[in-house]
């Protein structure tokens, strides 16, 4: 399981003050690092151990930290490891920049995070909805929005009741409700 | 109340094209048979709209093609929902999607079928708790036939399109009428997910007229709405003054 860090890897990570790695698995890299230093980390890896390839940006939402965690998902076709970032950001006034211009896909991922999360992301070609075009309630990733209680309120799922439900009812059968 | 001047308001059904009064009993009785025939000539050429943006879509290629082979039953997928018989809706509907699926059924051609197939169309099914996803299609569009299952076989897709040839053929898959005879009830409920200024191209009042559907739940609360927010859609016509402009500098 353990393996020896590529030599690439480890001259990058030693010119990025605080950061701090794990090797998750044989080809998996965990970096925590500070936000602001996440730019610097992207282009050393773009441009001395070839990774290429920004396969995702992920967010994930802490209620109780109150901060947003972005992961950038990186892969190198040379080195062969997969790198994690994780930053974490305030959610107030959850701002952080664009990395558009180090990876061009980055665009289509920061644009999706902001409509889901909210997460504004400066010097992004385009903070435009993307999917949820028709959608003007809040971001619906974020912890704090209840997806059952926004269906209760706007969907009238609750009242179907066909008339062969009502038979099989009649003869005491019927859904089984867990809560009773 | 939006009504088009291309259709009389005041039809006189006793009458035939050449204005002479029509005997209803010899009409009505001629109306049977020929409904009859029809009926039974429609059951055995239905033309199907696919709308495949949920998981069913996968169950309709062996449905379609030679496994199960629909085509026996006169059952064919058409491309374009002015020639189709059928709306299919296979699986999961989006709040998104519904606005599309809105605007296909009501370019189709009367008299028009709706299958809706998996339980996402019946009460939501896997997705009752998602925001985006609505959860009951019968309150949107009239729905002839529930496939249940998740996904339903092709085996139990065929099993539907029989019994949905059975009532054509009967005479009893007449909910597209209530599209007409109800729309206000179907219009409030699409205004209620997309917002008063809902609006499509298609004018259902000036066609239920034409199909002498028109009833009192035709028009109501919800209709009176459309009058209201048409100037943001409806193009309006060129003012003569431009068009004679143009023509003097040519």
């Amino acid at each position: 399981m353990k393996e020896q860090l590529p030599e690439v890897l480890e001259s990058v990570f030693r010119e990025i003050p605080h950061l701090v790695f794990e090797q998750q698995g044989p080809r998996r890299l965990r970096v925590n690092l500070r936000a602001d230093a996440l730019p610097a980390l992207l282009e050393l890896l773009k441009g001395r151990a070839g990774y290429l390839h920004l396969s995702a940006i992920s967010c994930v939402d802490w209620p109780a930290l109150d901060e947003f965690e972005l992961v950038y998902h990186l892969w190198s076709y040379e080195v062969k490891t997969l790198v994690s970032a994780h930053i974490f950001i305030s959610k107030n006034p959850g701002h952080y920049v664009s990395v558009y211009d180090i990876y061009t896909p980055a665009a289509f991922f920061e644009r999706d995070i902001h409509e889901m999360f909210g997460v504004y992301f400066e010097g992004a070609p385009s903070m435009e909805p993307f999917i949820l075009t028709e959608w003007e309630g809040p971001p619906p990733m974020l912890k704090s929005f209840s997806t059952t209680k926004y269906v209760e309120e706007t969907f009238q799922w609750e009242n179907y009741s066909p008339e062969w439900l009502k038979e099989i009812e009649a003869k005491g059968g019927g859904i089984v409700n867990s809560d009773t | 109340m939006t009504t088009n001047a291309t259709v009389p308001l005041k039809y006189d059904s006793n009458t035939d094209i050449a204005c002479r009064t029509i005997d209803k009993e010899e009409r009505s009785l001629l109306r049977k048979v020929i409904d009859r025939i029809a009926d039974r000539c429609r059951s055995r050429s239905l033309f199907i709209l696919h709308y495949c943006t949920g998981c069913g879509a996968i169950e309709l290629p062996p449905t379609i093609t030679s496994r199960f082979d629909a085509e026996r039953l006169g059952i064919q997928p058409m491309v374009t929902p002015r020639q189709a018989d059928i709306l299919l809706i296979t699986g999961y509907l989006s709040v998104k999607t519904l606005k599309r699926v809105i605007l296909s059924y009501e370019q189709m051609q009367g008299p028009k079928y709706v299958i809706g197939m998996g339980s996402c169309t019946i009460n939501g099914g896997m997705y009752w708790n998602s925001y985006a996803t609505i959860k009951r299609l019968e309150e949107y569009m009239p729905v002839d036939i529930y496939i249940a299952g998740c996904m339903p076989r092709p085996e139990a897709i065929q099993q539907g399109f029989l019994q949905l040839m059975d009532h054509i053929d009967n005479g009893r898959a007449n909910v597209w009428e209530d599209y007409y005879r109800h729309y206000d009830f179907y219009l409030g409920n699409q205004q209620h997910l997309f917002g008063s200024n809902w609006h499509t191209p298609t004018d259902v009042i000036a066609e239920a007229q034409h199909y002498q559907f028109f009833s009192e739940n035709t028009v109501g609360e919800h209709t009176a709405l459309l009058a209201k927010f048409a100037s943001e859609y409806v193009t309006r016509p060129i003012p003569s003054k431009i068009l004679q402009r143009e023509e003097m500098v040519e």
